[in-house]
């Protein structure tokens, strides 16, 4: 039985030296709250052409604060994100540092990166209104989604989600808040259902007559198209680019900054570098259907194929800011209950 | 223990504006969701598992025998993948409701009438069927080690087998149910994810939002403060409620004649039971087993076998500490008898009931500065800086799946110590041995089937658990539930079908080891 | 009159094992009766057997209670509760979640609520143990407890009260005085009882009627003075422990019985055979028979003529004066015996050498006994 146990501790102080090792000096390590699977082929290719390791972390929940404890010891350079918000948020808590580079300058457009260089976007997607085949093409805008006419006929995930906090929170910036709790009230009135699943599921449910609208992102057209069992569902949609006749498509990034303590500074300024190069723009864009950031790198030919779409250029700083509004919104209207 | 204790001090700085804002939007709601969900599942899982322990300890049914292990299978599946696999088989554009609509012809949701899986309903059935197993072990234990002669005394004094059953039997095994049904409870309530995947907004939900949406990690704290008080006064009042009787089992019921089933009985008892392995197993199982034959293939399984050396490696781990540490809070429980040292070791129990990614941000708040002062010091003394070792390394997962599991450890091992004769505490030192040599001479071989049931136990759960490890894990860290996470997330379960078979079949471990070891008694 | 409960070729069998075999007893109403035999002889498969916690497998049981007779057969079973028969089980059996009144009127469920109380309180009083009333199992001694199990079992009213070994778990110097006790408020209640002990002395002070059983089987029944006087089989004796074993041999004389043995030779008029006549006994001369002879303490004396042929192996102290277990000086024989009981007022030391001789005037001899082995 005492042997047991030294054996067992010896093992197990073994086992902790060797996941401290596995961050060494000449890597770069990565905080993501986008799944590997589509950072992966990029870091590869990285790693291919200047020999810099990267190392991953995902997760969605308590990255930040995990950062903030962390504080200056942790090990993370590089973060990478997939909603406007926590950029700020990140940026709010102090946990960023302005990098900048030639490269970065002049590769992402001013409305797409902090005003102090602090983050950085890499793709944008858009929050499409999806429409049942069935009832024809349809111009949308976001406000209709409270119309009468769509009693019943309204899918949605839940409306916490931080896509459609985004969304509401430029809704807030266009009309208000009043407005905007009035419009909320009047969307949750139309749903088929309770906001559940993901956005996929509620095209799903367009194919299967549960609803005939749904707020979507646009990446996820793509993805759907793409796969063998869910490509019935896609082409049983239209995917509808909203607000085309005034301010535009609510757009969201996808984006990257630097850890305020980042130990491996040049190396990730490298990795920043390479991420907004034209190939790997291109990469990224390829890869999850997305709308790259660089101007002149152009997205996927089947993204082409949604056709050309006016995005609201309001700033992304501002969706940030009334995030916290648009959620104290969607609890008084109840939103997801 | 500590965690709990930073997290409660946490919410010292709950801001009041977030909480009077919540109070009068969504709280009550959520409060009343968790408070509906907590009693639904406590009571599906009462109606799982009370019925079935008894049709197992006391009848014949026909291949009891295997239906005594196999009612134990769910405890094998993680709720978030079998609420995942159920709410996709039965929504409205599920593959069941699919076949109706195409069978019968029917267009739209108004043609007919279906039961709606994403609801609270939906949720409690889902997760009692993965839970129940935990009430029916310790319900059928208990049954099975009454005293035989209660009932026959019941007998005599005019009551028939049914009314001996609830007169007696019944109220006998409510410590045992009362245990399980508090594990049940509080496993439901800190699982988020589950009841995410039905879209039921409970306490839970609350919890994230503010801490995630608000960026309230105080009010956070606060609520979850609250959600571990709800548990215990569920605890302390049902404890009270049977304070003063006191449960001995003299003679063990274990060639009790069995109650012989008519033909009636026989089939709806095997209906009764076979459904609830269907539905808590073999049916997630099949669904699980059909996508691995469509996507996996041997690479993946390559990589899957490489992860899963990760799981394994931090589930053996966390087991080993967990069960040492129940082993020598429960040891020396027993050897300084004294109320006040039986608290901690209570306390600890909740951490069971903290929702894992809150558990996770307590750990961080714990170990962070630890971590500071470390590295400050090797500073000061010339070194470089180590890194954070607590924090930012596999130490923290275990030790956070110490704390969330302890309470399974605990009660397993403190069961095994109570069943030891208190003379044996004393006869090693009549024969001159010291208390160190006796624990190891004595308990320790006594202990021995507890102490591998505890190990076990907590093993399948580490390899169970998510959020924790999501959160804290260091670089390139996977387990097999963070990939099966990972694909759920994007939809894509089918490829991480093969894992999740592989986390089932770990699950299993426990519950073969379990079954050998009755029969060999 | 007809008896209370009569039971007739009863047998029972449990997983092919024949437990019980052509066990036949009868009992009056108020009569109690005490089943004694060694462990495993099959006494508390016969009480479990009346109670109906195990079926029979052939025989019949008939239980009068009141003017009706309900006979149990194994076409006619009668589950537990429907045959008005108490128990009082060796460890109480008290439901441990019920307070002490509760756990008395947990059989009363049947009858008002006003009565019930009544009953409990009359129960309560009869057994003193009102002022328990409140109190859980747990907080009670032994003999508290075993007064609730006797108060819970009459409060139904029972035809027939069993009882397992109900004085087992009881300190030995209350145990008397409880059994008179006890058996005083049987006796006032007219309760027909059938108690199950390993005990022979138990059964003398609590018992109208002794049943001996012996591996499934019950040997002898009668009236205690008179199962002691004349026990029918070796196995009745030595359970009740009526004397020592002394081997002998059957001389071959024609006219006389007569027997022979280390110690000395005793004739046919004092002989008493347990078994058939003495013609069977003759028909057996040979070796292979075991004679042996029933020898009380004081069928033993001195003998100043012989010489010495026993050896004291032990010595206690009784009230009955100097107790000696003797063993013959000769051990190579068939005949050598051991552990012979003798009293005597005077002293000797631990391996002095006696002679002794029979001198009782009836002799219990019975053709087979416990094998006592020689000493190698």
């Amino acid at each position: 039985m005492l042997n047991k146990i030294w054996f067992s501790s010896v093992a197990f102080i073994a086992l902790l030296s060797a996941s401290i090792n596995v961050v060494a000096s000449d890597d770069v390590n990565v905080y993501s709250y986008r799944q590997p699977f589509l950072v992966k082929p990029l870091f590869d290719e990285f790693t291919k052409e200047t020999g810099i390791k990267v190392n991953v972390v995902f997760a969605k929940k308590g990255m930040a604060e995990r950062l903030d404890r962390e504080g200056e010891y942790s090990p993370a350079d590089i973060l990478l994100t997939t909603d406007i918000s926590r950029l700020i948020e990140l940026k709010d808590k102090g946990l960023l540092q302005a990098a900048t580079s030639a490269e970065l300058a002049t590769a992402i457009p001013t409305q797409f990166k902090a005003s102090d260089d602090t983050w950085y976007a890499l793709t944008t997607r858009v929050r499409n209104i999806y429409s049942a085949k069935r009832l024809g093409k349809i111009d949308f805008n976001y406000e209709d989604l409270a119309d009468k006419k769509w009693q019943g006929k309204i899918c949605t995930r839940s409306g916490k989600h931080p896509y459609n906090v985004a969304l509401v929170a430029s809704m807030i910036a266009e009309h208000g808040e009043a407005d905007t709790l009035t419009w909320l009230e009047k969307v949750k009135a139309n749903l088929a259902r309770k906001p559940q699943g993901s956005d996929r599921a509620q095209v799903q449910a367009i194919h299967q007559k549960l609803c005939d609208v749904s707020l979507g992102n646009s990446y996820y057209f793509g993805n759907m198209l793409n796969d063998d069992k869910q490509k019935v569902w896609a082409d049983a949609v239209y995917i509808n680019f909203p607000n085309q006749s005034n301010r535009g498509a609510h757009v969201n990034i996808s984006g990257m900054a630097m850890a305020k303590h980042a130990p491996n500074k040049a190396n990730a300024l490298a990795l920043m570098n390479f991420l907004v190069s034209e190939p790997a723009q291109k990469m990224y864009a390829e890869t999850n259907m997305e709308y790259p950031v660089r101007p002149g790198v152009k997205p996927s030919k089947l993204v082409a194929t949604w056709g050309e779409f006016k995005a609201d250029d309001l700033s992304l700083e501002v969706i940030a800011k009334h995030r916290k509004t648009a959620l104290i919104l969607l609890d008084k209207a109840q939103f997801d209950l | 223990m500590t965690p709990v204790v930073v997290m409660l001090f946490g919410s010292l700085n709950a801001s009041s504006d977030l909480f009077s804002h919540l109070w009068a939007t969504v709280l009550p709601e959520y409060i009343r969701n968790t408070l509906l969900l907590g009693i639904l599942v406590a009571a599906l899982s009462f109606c799982f598992g009370v019925p079935a322990a008894a049709i197992i300890s006391q009848t014949n049914i026909v291949m009891g025998k295997q239906l005594r292990w196999l009612l134990m299978l769910p405890l094998a599946m993680p709720a978030y993948l079998v609420a995942y696999l159920y709410t996709d088989l039965f929504d409205y554009a599920g593959p069941v409701q699919r076949s109706l609509r195409a069978w019968f012809d029917w267009q739209s949701p108004n043609d007919y009438y279906f039961f709606d899986i994403r609801t609270i309903g939906g949720a409690a059935v889902v997760i009692a069927l993965v839970l129940f197993p935990y009430v029916y072990m310790l319900t059928r234990t208990a049954f099975e080690q009454q005293d035989r002669n209660l009932l026959r005394a019941s007998r005599l004094l005019g009551c028939t087998e049914r009314q001996s059953f609830y007169k007696i039997a019944l109220p006998l095994a409510r410590p045992a149910i009362a245990v399980a049904l508090a594990l049940v409870v509080m496993e439901t309530l800190a699982d988020f994810a589950t009841v995410q995947y039905f879209a039921v907004n409970t306490l839970t939900t609350a919890i994230y939002d503010t801490w995630l949406g608000y960026s309230d990690f105080a009010a956070a704290n606060a609520l979850a403060s609250v959600l571990m008080l709800f548990i215990l006064f569920a605890v302390v009042a049902e404890q009270r409620a049977r304070a003063g009787q006191r449960h001995q089992s003299s003679r063990p019921n274990s060639n009790q004649a069995l109650k012989q089933l008519s033909l009636g009985q026989q089939i709806i008892a095997s209906i009764f039971c076979w459904s609830l392995v269907f539905a808590g197993f073999l049916l997630p199982v099949i669904l699980l087993l059909s996508m691995a034959f469509e996507y996996a293939d041997y690479a993946q399984l390559l990589t899957l076998l490489d992860t899963g050396e990760n799981s394994i490696e931090i589930a053996t781990y966390s087991a080993t500490i967990a069960t040492l540490i129940a082993l020598v809070l429960g040891l020396f429980q027993r050897l300084h008898q004294s109320k006040a040292r039986t608290l901690p070791v209570q306390i600890s129990g909740f951490g069971y009931a903290i929702p894992g990614t809150v558990l996770a941000m307590a750990m961080l708040a714990t170990f962070g500065p630890l971590d500071h002062a470390i590295n400050d010091f090797a500073k000061m003394l010339g070194f470089s800086a180590p890194g954070l070792i607590l924090s930012g390394t596999v130490f923290a997962i275990i030790f956070a799946f110490v704390v969330r599991f302890s309470a399974i450890a605990n009660g397993t091992i403190s069961a095994g110590i109570g069943q030891i004769p208190k003379s044996l505490d004393f006869a090693p030192a009549s024969l001159g041995v010291k208390t160190l040599p006796a624990i190891f001479r004595v308990h320790l071989p006594l202990l021995k089937s507890s102490i591998l049931v505890a190990w076990l136990l907590v093993f399948v759960e580490a390899m169970k658990e998510l959020p924790a490890v999501l959160l804290l894990r260091p670089f390139n860290f996977e387990t097999l539930s963070t990939q099966i996470y990972q694909l759920i997330s994007d939809e894509r379960l089918e490829q991480g079908a093969l894992g999740a078979i592989l986390i089932v079949l770990f699950g299993l471990l426990p519950i073969i080891f379990l079954n050998r070891q009755k029969d060999n008694k | 009159m007809k008896p209370l409960i009569n039971i007739e070729n009863l047998a029972v069998e449990l997983q092919a094992k024949l437990i019980l075999s052509d066990v036949s007893l009868s009992l009056g109403k108020g009569e109690i009766l005490g089943l004694v035999g060694p462990s495993g002889c099959g006494k508390t498969t016969l009480l479990n057997t009346l109670a109906g916690f195990i079926e029979q497998s052939s025989g019949s049981i008939e239980i009068s209670s009141g003017e009706q007779v309900k006979k149990i057969t194994l076409d006619t079973m009668l589950p537990a509760e429907q045959r008005n028969i108490g128990m009082i089980f060796q460890d109480y059996a008290l439901f441990p979640h019920l307070s002490v009144s509760e756990n008395i009127c947990f059989g009363l469920k049947n009858i008002a609520k006003a009565e019930q109380s009544a009953r409990c309180e009359e129960l309560l009083s009869l057994l003193e143990l009102s002022e328990l009333s409140a109190r859980y199992p747990h907080e009670l001694s032994g003999g508290q407890q075993q007064r609730v199990a006797i108060a819970r079992a009459l409060a139904p009213q029972p035809s027939l009260l069993l009882l397992d070994e109900p004085f087992s778990n009881i300190d030995a110097r209350l145990r008397h005085e409880l059994m008179i006790e006890i058996r005083q408020l049987l006796k006032r209640l007219g309760m027909t009882a059938i108690f199950v002990t390993h005990n022979k002395d138990e059964v003398f002070t609590f018992a109208d009627k002794i049943a001996v059983m012996n591996q499934g089987k019950v040997l002898q029944v009668g009236e205690p003075a008179q199962v002691c006087q004349q026990p029918n089989s070796w196995q009745v004796a030595d359970f009740l422990q009526l004397g020592c074993w002394l081997p002998v041999t059957l001389l071959n004389e024609t006219e006389n019985l007569k027997v022979t043995s280390l110690i000395g030779q005793t004739t046919g008029d004092t002989l008493i055979t347990a078994v058939g006549d003495n013609t069977t006994v003759e028909n057996h001369t040979d070796s292979a028979l075991n004679l042996q002879l029933l020898v009380k303490p004081n069928d033993l004396e001195l003998s100043e003529q012989a010489e010495n042929n026993v050896i004291i192996e032990h010595i206690s102290v009784t009230q009955q004066g100097y107790h000696y277990l003797l063993s013959s000086i000769e051990q190579n024989n068939a005949l050598a015996f051991k552990q012979l009981s003798f009293y005597s007022q005077n002293l000797y030391v631990l391996g002095t050498e006696l002679a002794i001789k029979l001198s009782g005037q009836h002799f219990l001899l019975y053709p087979t006994g416990p094998i006592i082995k020689a000493n190698n």
